[in-house]
């Protein structure tokens, strides 16, 4: 569908209604979702749906609407919708909240495809789920087996007062699967690979790398395993965490701290807010010297990966953590403005209906230099854990406490027997400077998330958290456990 | 858009679908909100969409297209991806059929043409009224404000036609001063019922009286825990109750329906009509919801399904089916918690040396099998002393098994609505006894 002259004419409207700057999006989003669960397909699902949001800028303050009516009358009524929910924001407004964009693009971008899965027979995607679901039950105590497949793709076109005109083809791809071993009194889970799946932008290929038939077999005996292993000890442990639980600690203890809405209070009420404060950019020592997290949305393969933000800002790199230290934010264009910085397009909405806001971007940890196995090697008493299995953090974001779905003990080295239910927590700061290896570019995943919730209405985001296996010395180890 | 529109729609899909049978859910929303925060609006959205769900069978086989376009032609192929991908699916042996549904009654005070057509204006001016509040007590207010209409109608080949429509309105706000927060929420059907000055004024008293907190250590405490708090913990105890949790092994009611597992004072329904918080008679296959008890008096009494699972575990059909396509089976989505006979202030009074929790956060289960579950304290915190406040104390983490604490609890007679749009439970205040703290945080 062409979208030029309907686009002109939400603009133009917006304008004659009083907006001193508009911008709209159209986007039609496609998702396929297959699940198999003990042999059976429960879910096999496929969704289009078609709409767009108008931002209005009036006096300093945004108005937002969205409609899936794509008539004349309806994008009339919408923009004029967005322009009389701004004013009304501006008529109590105490201070000016809304900057409009100052540089326009005219652009195409689309994500990179080797195998389209579209050209996947809708039957072949699901026989391949069966079959790895059906190598998850080597026994009758595995109660749950679960396989699914994830396929969406979303065409978009971004238009603003200020002539921009950005069109771009997301494609993100995810597969993954689980084993429940129910036993007496006890129940325990195994997730492949990571622990939600393999998430990334790209095609079939990406169901491929994640190898889920060959997999299969090892996580359902995995499982069951966990039923006979011993308790976690509880005390202080040197910890080295799988790549995928690093993903999830620096999206919690890093990524979202560093949202400056967030730092600015903009999710005060729900999501929370930071303990980082701007004033420490350049002075907090966040984690210790070999600790980079970098935003990258032009990342292969990231979850967020764009030629260009909701705000029509275009992607670039940029550091958060350079060397431990706090060296910047995830921002928008309005946030950016309050710390004399400029955006680094890390602004999306989950979907046409939904305003565009600070989301996190492909957050980075880069690559150590030690392989994967040496991390063991001066390690005399700890623990290494892998696969998430519950996640929580304060409202400021120092308090955490996750707990993995396995555990090894490490000894003199080595890694030893099993163990089940391991939890760790700490404090964010002086978790990250106990970081004394992270390993390797060999171990270096690009993990996606895509689930990641934030704002009201709640939006949920997909985003990639790049890492390897890291070491963690003197970390609270078993805390929380008992029943 | 309203029921009849729906309908038409559906009955549309109905007409021309090929499969064997047929389900349509229409669902249409209006919904908008209003979020501040430093006393100024930040965010101002509103959204109208509908989204046409359809179930196809053939045979045994499934499968489930949607569209968010309306027009035939988009109704056609929506219809026949439907169909194509339940064709292209295995049998499933549990499938019997589809369900007919019985037409129910909306209960009193689920939609008011007020929330419907409440304007930006008015959210506006709610949102002032709290920002005022803020400003003449030094603090900054952070939350929103929001009304909507949504509703939803079910048709099916085997004769369901079942339509509902209903409004939300909400405030929730967060009040934030030097050293400490507070936070209060309202939620109801009709926007005449929020009263901003109250909501905005409660949230400010408790950040005024929790300013200067002191740190207790961490350990075993007396809690009482207000209704925003004791919701959000038990809402981790909603899956427990599903046919899919209860049979598959991971609930920790599995296969202990009739057994003392709670304390005696422990009754807990599902409840769709209950007065504070009134909503679709119907489940998203159509079916009337039933009132479930599903806890009595600390023992297990039942659970609930929809079709697939009333079939699969030979029980009845209690009306609690999620759309299709549905992995997670039946839920119970409107718990309600029998009140006690005391007052809050009565339970606190009561209390040689506790905790007043206002609110909890970011509660993520750690043990499926036992309940329990960790998180943290949030938005006024107070220390109890000889039963009275004795001031704010600063945030702490816990570790407690939900089953723990209602094994040793007390409640209050007050109910309250809670949970906003994340989820919704009618519940009162809860004391509870031995409540594990297991470390602080530095706020």
């Amino acid at each position: 569908m062409a979208f030029d002259s309907i686009a002109a004419r939400t603009l133009d409207t917006a304008l004659a209604r009083g907006a001193h700057y508009a911008d709209v999006r159209f986007e039609t989003a496609r998702t396929e979702r297959i699940e198999v669960r003990n042999g059976v397909v429960s879910t096999l699902a496929d969704s289009t749906s078609t709409g767009y949001g108008v931002r209005a800028l009036v006096d300093g303050a945004w108005g937002f609407a969205a409609s899936s009516d794509l008539s004349e009358r309806g994008v009339d009524a919408t923009a004029a919708r967005a322009v009389e929910i701004a004013r009304a924001g501006a008529a109590i407004a105490r201070i000016r909240v809304g900057f409009a964009p100052d540089r326009a693009y005219v652009d195409v971008f689309a994500t990179p495809v080797v195998r389209d899965p579209q050209r996947i027979a809708l039957g072949d995607r699901v026989a391949l789920l069966l079959a790895a679901e059906k190598a998850l039950r080597i026994s009758p105590e595995i109660a749950v087996g679960r396989a699914w497949l994830d396929l969406w793709r979303s065409e978009k076109i971004f238009f603003s007062t200020i002539g921009s005109k950005i069109a771009q083809t997301i494609v993100q791809t995810g597969s993954g699967l689980e084993a429940m071993a129910v036993g007496e009194g006890d129940v325990q889970t195994r997730s492949f690979p990571g622990d939600i799946g393999l998430y990334k932008s790209g095609g079939w290929e990406i169901v491929e790398e994640a190898r889920l038939i060959e997999n299969a077999p090892r996580i359902g005996e995995e499982a069951l395993a966990l039923l006979r292993a011993p308790q976690c000890p509880s005390g202080t442990f040197d910890v080295i965490l799988g790549g995928s639980q690093v993903s999830l600690q620096i999206h919690e203890s890093c990524g979202h701290p560093a949202e400056l809405d967030r730092v600015m209070g903009w999710e005060a009420n729900f999501s929370g807010t930071s303990f980082l404060e701007t004033s420490q950019l350049g002075k907090l020592k966040y984690g210790s010297d070999i600790v980079t997290i970098v935003v990258d949305n032009t990342l292969p393969g990231g979850m967020a990966s764009c030629g260009y933000d909701d705000e029509g800002t275009k992607s670039v790199v940029s550091d958060i953590i350079r060397d431990g230290m706090l060296t910047g934010y995830e921002m928008s264009n309005d946030t950016a403005r309050t710390i004399g910085r400029a955006s680094n397009a890390c602004v999306r909405a989950q979907s046409w209906e939904f305003v565009p806001m600070i989301r996190m971007c492909n957050l980075n940890l880069l690559p150590g230099d030690v392989p994967f196995d040496n991390l063991f090697d001066d390690v005399r008493d700890g623990i290494y854990m892998e696969s998430n299995r519950s996640w929580s953090i304060d409202d400021r974001r120092l308090n955490f406490q996750f707990g993995c779905e396995i555990a090894w003990e490490i000894k003199n080295g080595k890694r030893g027997r099993m163990l089940k239910n391991p939890t760790y927590g700490g404090m964010t700061p002086a978790f990250w400077n106990s970081c004394d290896a992270i390993g390797d570019a060999a171990s270096w995943v690009a993990w996606g998330t895509p689930n990641c919730g934030k704002g009201e209405p709640m939006q949920t985001g997909r985003t990639t958290q790049a890492a390897s296996p890291a070491r963690f010395r003197n970390v609270a180890v078993g805390v929380g456990y008992h029943a | 858009m309203r029921s009849g529109d729906r309908e038409t729609i559906a009955k549309r899909v109905l007409a021309i679908s090929q499969a064997d049978e047929t389900e349509v859910l229409v669902a249409s929303s209006d919904t908008s909100l209003t979020r501040f925060t430093r006393n100024g609006i930040h965010q101002n959205v509103a959204a109208r969409d509908v989204a046409v769900s359809v179930r196809a069978i053939a045979g045994k086989r499934t499968g489930v297209a949607a569209t968010n376009r309306v027009d035939e032609s988009s109704l056609r192929d929506v219809a026949e991806r439907a169909l194509a991908m339940a064709r292209l699916a295995p049998e499933d042996p549990d499938f019997v059929a589809l369900p007919k549904g019985e037409a129910a009654a909306p209960p009193p005070g689920s939609y008011s043409e007020a929330t419907a057509s409440a304007s930006p204006a008015l959210r506006a001016t709610m949102t002032d009224t709290i920002f005022r509040i803020a400003e003449a007590d030094g603090l900054w207010s952070a939350g929103y404000c929001s009304t909507g209409v949504s509703g939803y109608t079910i048709a099916s080949s085997a004769g369901t036609l079942a339509s509902f429509d209903g409004t939300e309105a909400g405030i929730n706000v967060k009040m934030n001063g030097a050293d400490s927060t507070g936070f209060a929420e309202c939620y109801v059907n009709d926007v005449a019922g929020l009263d901003a000055h109250a909501i905005g004024a409660k949230a400010a008293a408790i950040a005024r009286e929790t300013a200067q907190p002191r740190a207790v250590e961490p350990g075993s405490w007396t809690v009482i825990l207000e209704p925003a708090a004791f919701g959000e913990l038990l809402s981790y105890l909603a899956d427990h109750f599903s046919a899919r949790a209860f049979d598959e092994g991971s609930s920790f009611y599995s296969g202990k329906l009739g057994e003392t597992l709670l304390g005696s004072n422990v009754t807990i329904v599902d409840d769709y009509a209950q007065p504070l918080a009134p909503s679709s008679p119907y489940d998203y296959e159509g079916q009337r919801k039933e009132r479930v008890t599903l806890i009595e008096q600390g023992v297990a009494r039942d659970i609930v399904t929809d079709s697939y699972w009333a079939h699969k575990l030979q029980r009845r059909n209690t009306g609690h089916a999620l759309p299709a396509p549905n992995s997670y089976g039946p839920q119970a989505l409107n718990l309600l918690v029998m009140p006690g006979s005391k007052s809050t202030g009565e339970l606190i009074a009561s209390t040689q040396r506790g905790l007043l929790v206002t609110r909890f956060w970011y509660i993520r289960t750690v043990d499926q099998k036992h309940a329990i579950v960790t998180g943290m304290t949030r938005d006024g915190t107070f220390l109890i002393e000889n039963g009275t406040i004795a001031g704010g104390v600063r945030n702490m983490r816990f570790n407690q098994s939900i089953l723990g604490a209602l094994r040793a609890c007390e409640f209050s007679r007050d109910l309250r609505r809670t949970g906003g749009y994340s989820y919704s439970c009618v519940v009162p205040s809860a004391k509870i006894e031995n409540f594990t703290f297991t470390s602080a945080t530095e706020f």
